[in-house]
């Protein structure tokens, strides 16, 4: 057993997650504190109130971050909320801008009125220390070319202050410095990859950041909240029978071993 | 005949798929062994990437923040920003190495001055939050229960056998050296975790690929809905 390729071993997990991929697997999931926590902090919003959406992901970590930023979108658009997306990273700009406007297409939420884009900046403490002091002068122009100063949805909007909340999704460590420069009276919600959520903890218990959506699995409890059919529930279902998959291999592998010691032993 | 019709490169948008598809496909077949066309489409990816990255920089910034403000706006001072900048190249060279000085010490004397305000925004509020984790039920704290008590001292036992691990300045022995392999220990679970989550986010991306040829390429829709 001990000599099988590999290459099987990614063949069968290849398969294995077209199957889960594609069966009609609903599987509910116990709903998490850090995602009760941000669904509340959402429900608090009142129609009309203003949110920023970090959204810094590109097309390596969308299997995670593609579902969290669907539902958070959905979410504030059911609460009649309005929110302007800002993205750190380059190809993120343009990714994060068609996700938002197929997804507001479907609920007839009107660009520029109720949301707008605000493209790219690359540092972003500094873009957080000149948009608290002047938002219109530091992001200039949305990604349609029109100015910052122009559009409904921040009519009158002179600082990031007068925003309710923010919320960070992201596979950067960028929430770090969303809490270090945003103004104190902005709530901070984090939608990070799996592999950053476990340093996000402190800031959770610290109260500097009010909820979490971990990843596929965080995205999927969302969606439980929400009680809509998103991509969460198959990601986080897949990456569930992936898991069990990996740790039948390593169980597999150590019996192999183990055998093999024996019977070098008995042979010894 | 339809699926047939939709899932051909017959418009520019299918195109684009198929190129993705290529590109998918090309990069894993690493995992079948190493080759050429794996390297040629991970060098190109790169080259890519970094490309694609200067578009958005000079629309979104260059543009934005510097030649609209001269040209159009008449902030003509903003023309030497640039130049002082590339000053920094000037570290290639002996003679004249001096002068890209300056602008590290311009880039030095902000990031200090960002770190005051991040140390004070960031650290703080954990520090106060640790302090004022109540560790017994009072009539100060009425709401407390007893789950969230022993959640708060095995969260101080953890931060100070932590801490003890990372106290260098003299030999730990007897007691403290006790408490510190407890720290390690400690350690060694939170790694656990962490190194828990990356699997799941590795896992995720594999998944993130796959939905991508089986949604956006074979036109099949995910999750049997």
């Amino acid at each position: 057993m001990l000599s099988v390729d590999r290459r099987w071993l990614y063949l069968i997990l290849f398969v294995n997650i077209v199957i889960f991929l594609l069966a009609p697997l609903r599987m509910p999931a116990s709903i998490s504190p850090p995602v009760q926590k941000f669904y509340d902090e959402i429900e608090k919003l009142q129609p009309g109130d203003l949110v920023m959406i970090s959204s810094n992901w590109s097309a390596s970590t969308l299997a995670e971050n593609q579902p969290q930023l669907e539902a958070v979108i959905t979410h504030l658009m059911r609460k009649q909320v309005r929110f302007t997306i800002i993205s750190i990273e380059a190809q993120s700009r343009d990714i994060s801008y068609r996700l938002a406007e197929r997804v507001t297409k479907e609920k007839g939420y009107q660009y520029g009125e109720q949301w707008a884009h605000f493209g790219f900046v690359p540092n972003l403490a500094v873009a957080i220390k000149g948009m608290v002091t002047d938002l219109p002068n530091t992001i200039k122009q949305d990604v349609r070319g029109t100015a910052v100063a122009e559009l409904p949805v921040v009519q009158g909007v002179k600082s990031l202050s007068e925003y309710k909340m923010i919320i960070d999704v992201t596979p950067t460590g960028s929430v770090p410095v969303w809490i270090s420069y945003s103004p104190k009276n902005v709530k901070i919600l984090y939608c990070p990859t799996s592999v950053m959520a476990a340093e996000a903890y402190t800031y959770l218990d610290s109260g500097q950041i009010k909820g979490m959506i971990t990843g596929a699995k965080g995205a999927q409890e969302y969606e439980q909240l929400l009680g809509i059919t998103g991509l969460g529930a198959p990601f986080a279902n897949t990456i569930s029978f992936s898991h069990l998959l990996i740790i039948a291999f390593i169980l597999l592998g150590n019996f192999a071993m183990l055998m093999n010691r024996l019977q070098a032993r008995r042979e010894a | 005949m339809d699926w047939l019709q939709a899932f051909l490169p017959l418009n520019l948008e299918r195109l684009s798929v198929w190129i993705g598809v290529l590109c998918t496909l090309a990069i894993y077949s690493l995992l079948y062994r190493e080759n050429p066309i794996y390297r040629f489409f991970e060098h190109m990816y790169i080259g890519l990437a970094a490309g694609y990255s200067l578009g958005p920089l000079g629309v979104d910034i260059l543009y934005r923040y510097w030649i609209e403000p001269i040209w159009i706006q008449g902030y003509w001072a903003w023309a030497f920003v640039v130049p002082y900048g590339m000053y920094l190249y000037f570290i290639f060279s002996e003679r004249y190495g001096w002068i890209s000085r300056i602008v590290i010490g311009t880039l030095i004397g902000a990031s200090a001055g960002l770190f005051f305000q991040e140390f004070s925004s960031r650290y703080l509020p954990q520090l106060n939050s640790t302090l004022q984790k109540p560790l017994w039920v009072s009539d100060a704290n009425p709401d407390l229960t007893y789950g969230m008590i022993i959640n708060n001292i095995l969260f101080v036992i953890i931060l100070l056998s932590v801490l003890t691990y990372f106290t260098f300045s003299y030999e730990q022995r007897g007691p403290v050296k006790r408490v510190a392999i407890w720290g390690r220990w400690f350690l060694m679970i939170g790694l656990g975790a962490i190194f828990g989550n990356t699997v799941m986010a590795r896992m995720a991306l594999m998944i993130g690929r796959i939905y991508y040829l089986l949604n956006d390429w074979l036109l099949i829709r995910v999750g049997g809905g």
